[in-house]
């Protein structure tokens, strides 16, 4: 199977069914999405359909039951700590774990040596704002803080691909809205691919390039929307707004479906 | 700061209410707390006694045999079973099973098979201590967070790295704290089995006062001993609450 | 370890997992039946499984009175321990002064091995039944004033405040909201205070007892009657599961609500 060009993970027919003690539930049905290098694309759909399945997926934590996730044309068969990196809603930093030494776990991995674990490590909480608070633990940092170690740990990986699956979402709003910034930011200097799940409209706006918008469950790609909007992005502007219209009016849709509510 | 001057009201009532009942009853049934100190420097000057340290240092010999065997064999049997879903699945019932039977009831057939000798003390002492270090792997593997072992193999990481990075630090508290229980079971274990019946160690130096209704030198010993396994369950408290807060 | 890191495998059927485990125990006993045969265990310390379930039938007459013996003895030292941990348990749970200052107490007088007093009460109290009747409750009393206590504390202090703003004296509030909440916490305090005191009554009959299982144990041990005593185990072992699980059976049912 071959990527057109540009592409640089593609998900082709991709289905995932999962057993539960109830039965069979199908995640995701007949998926099929392209992500460009360097592209930025937001996952965008209501609760349960399928967005960190697909996640999942892409960073070889999950096996598809039909189609084919492929990575620069490569078959994705588990994780690829030298092209994929994750970032999760729940930080998952180690307690027992320092600042400092949770972002080189990574790299411990691959056996690079202490010093430089270090090092790298805190040239990368530094421009986060956590300069001085290498030696904390977990639980002396606030939710804030904890995920930018998290995302911090990512990006230890020196990956050309990164995913998140709502990595902002425990978070209040003002820290949300200013860690998407932040992420724009690094987005901006590292030039990476990022795929990024998020039920947030407001958020996938002001981050992605282009948003896939996925149906209720069982997930299929309902529509996707380029957003080719200049950063920094002004939250009143009207193409934003009408953008904003439109894409609520799809999303609302499958929210209802998801919820099974009738209004 | 109140709080301690309560308890210390509350043992020197208690030491007060015991010796206002203990003097005008038969002394060799009763003993009361003033005839303490002499039974102390009486078991010291190993006159009427046997002496003291020798079989203290047996019994401290057979404590540590029965917890080493218990310890490995314990971590052996826990891991086994919380590693490998299917004989988990099999085996562990079983295990909780025999767990509910009184322990003492096995101190017989070891004393037939063993003799009086250290060896069914140290058996029994294994038996007892076993369990709590196996369930506390199980119940320590079954609370590590699923995230974080998600997060480690989303980062590349083998199941031997999962397992030292990730797992033991994540069930280091809660495998401390089975292991201090295991070394509190293993010492009541090698104290019963010498006080069923034994000829040499503590449970016998307090089995040969009490048979020759030395009441006072036995109150003594069980002072003595008392305090000793308090202090060993102290440290392993202290031990226990010192990786706690490292690990979580 | 691959359920702990991809548990998305599928896993054997219940009726799978049973059958395992019932092979696993006849093939256990099966291997025994064969070393103790073949001399690979010697028989006189090692009996054959065959040789121990002959001893089971046969030692009834003897066997059945000294087990009601020790279970009498075990539930009458059982109900003793329920009365004062239950109540103790109550009352140093609730006042929190009084929990502060004698909890660490409690706790210690817990973590001494209770069988260094066993020689005393059977001093006191003679070889028979008063001493095992009293051991079984020194056994069982702690694990349930522990657990009452810890249970008693932990009640939502949101439900106090409710009733006492409906205006609901101190009697009620113990009655009605009290007991209801530190019933789980009572059920399993006294089931593990059920396998202490039969812990308790065994021991004592086996330092100082005439009758019982314990005695009888003790006695088979020291005439090297291997078959009976593995027998007497065997019997005592299933009655303390079979008292369990009763306990368990009970305490699912009462607790239904949670």
């Amino acid at each position: 199977m071959s990527a057109a060009a540009g592409e640089q993970i593609v998900l082709r027919d991709v289905s995932k069914r999962y057993e539960t003690a109830s039965g069979t539930v199908p995640a995701v049905e007949d998926v099929n999405i392209a992500v460009r290098a360097r592209e930025f694309v937001a996952l965008l759909g209501p609760s349960g359909c399928g967005k960190s399945t697909v996640l999942g997926m892409i960073g070889g934590l999950v096996r598809p039951d039909a189609g084919r996730v492929s990575i620069d044309g490569v078959a994705v068969t588990g994780p690829d700590p030298r092209k994929v990196a994750l970032a999760f809603q729940d930080p998952g930093l180690f307690p027992w774990r320092t600042a400092l030494d949770n972002v080189g776990f990574g790299l411990e991995l691959q056996g690079v040596p202490a010093a430089r674990r270090r090092e790298i490590a805190r040239a990368l909480l530094e421009p986060m704002g956590l300069r001085g608070f290498e030696a904390k633990y977990p639980r002396e940092l606030s939710g804030g803080m904890r995920q930018r170690v998290a995302i911090a740990r990512a990006l230890a990986l020196e990956t050309p691909i990164v995913l998140m699956d709502e990595p902002f979402g425990a978070l209040d709003e003002q820290t949300r809205i200013l860690m998407g910034e932040w992420l724009v930011g690094i987005r901006a200097r590292t030039h990476k691919t990022i795929v990024f799940v998020t039920h947030s409209l407001q958020e996938a706006i002001a981050l992605s390039d282009r948003i896939v918008v996925m149906t209720a469950r069982p997930g299929r790609v309902k529509d996707v929307v380029d957003v080719p909007l200049p950063f920094p992005r002004n939250v009143n502007a009207p193409e934003v707004v009408d953008l904003r219209a439109k894409l609520w009016e799809q999303v609302r849709e499958e929210s209802l479906k998801a919820l099974d509510i009738r209004l | 700061m109140k709080i301690l001057a309560w308890r210390a009201a509350l043992l020197l009532g208690a030491l007060a209410a015991w010796e206002a009942l203990a003097r005008p009853l038969s002394p060799v049934l009763y003993v009361a707390p003033s005839r303490l100190p002499a039974a102390f420097s009486r078991i010291a000057a190993v006159n009427d006694m046997p002496p003291l340290g020798a079989h203290a240092w047996l019994t401290l010999e057979e404590v540590a045999a029965a917890y080493a065997l218990a310890v490995s064999a314990g971590l052996w049997l826990g891991f086994l079973l919380g590693l490998r879903r299917t004989v988990g699945r099999i085996y562990e019932p079983l295990l909780a099973a025999v767990y509910a039977i009184p322990s003492v009831v096995w101190y017989p057939s070891l004393m037939l098979f063993f003799g009086l000798g250290p060896a069914s003390k140290i058996a029994f002492g294994f038996l007892l201590g076993f369990f709590p270090v196996a369930l506390s792997v199980l119940a320590g593997i079954r609370q590590v967070p699923q995230h974080l072992i998600t997060v480690a193999v989303s980062m590349g990481a083998r199941p031997g790295a999962v397992f030292r990075k990730v797992m033991l630090p994540a069930m280091a508290s809660t495998m401390v704290g089975g292991l201090r229980a295991g070394l509190a079971l293993s010492v009541v274990g090698v104290l019963v089995g010498e006080i069923l019946g034994a000829r040499a160690g503590l449970g016998y130096v307090i089995n040969y006062a009490y048979g020759l209704l030395m009441t006072g030198e036995y109150a003594a010993l069980v002072l003595i001993v008392g305090a000793a396994v308090l202090t060993i369950d102290a440290t392993g408290a202290w031990l226990e609450s010192r990786v706690r807060r490292w690990t979580t | 370890m691959d359920h702990v890191i991809a548990p998305d495998r599928r896993q054997w059927p219940r009726a799978t997992v049973a059958a395992a485990q019932l092979a696993s125990v006849a093939g256990a006993v099966l291997v025994w039946e064969t070393a103790v045969r073949l001399r690979v265990a010697d028989p006189l310390f090692v009996p054959t499984p065959s040789a121990v379930a002959a001893a089971v039938f046969s030692g009834g007459a003897e066997t059945l009175p000294r087990l009601c013996d020790t279970l009498l003895k075990a539930l009458s030292g059982y109900a003793l321990a329920v009365v004062i941990g239950v109540t103790a348990g109550l009352v140093i749970g609730s006042r929190r002064m009084l929990h502060d200052v004698a909890m660490p107490f409690v706790v210690a007088l817990y973590g001494i091995p209770k069988i260094l007093v066993l020689p005393w009460i059977a001093l006191v109290f003679g070889l028979g039944l008063s001493t095992a009747v009293l051991t079984a409750a020194l056994f069982a009393v702690f694990p349930i004033a522990l657990m009452v206590a810890a249970g008693t504390r932990d009640v939502d202090p949101s439900l106090i405040t409710v009733a006492r703003s409906m205006g609901a004296t101190r009697r009620q509030i113990e009655i009605k909201i009290l007991l209801p909440a530190v019933l789980p916490s009572v059920l399993a305090g006294m089931r593990v205070g059920m396998v202490f005191a039969m812990l308790g009554v065994l021991l004592a009959e086996m330092f100082a007892g005439v009758r019982g299982m314990g005695f009888l144990m003790q006695r088979m041990a020291m005439s090297f009657k291997a078959a009976e005593l593995f027998a007497a185990t065997l019997i005592v072992s299933t009655l303390s599961i079979a008292v369990v699980l009763l306990l368990e059976h009970v305490n699912h049912r009462l607790g239904r609500w949670r």
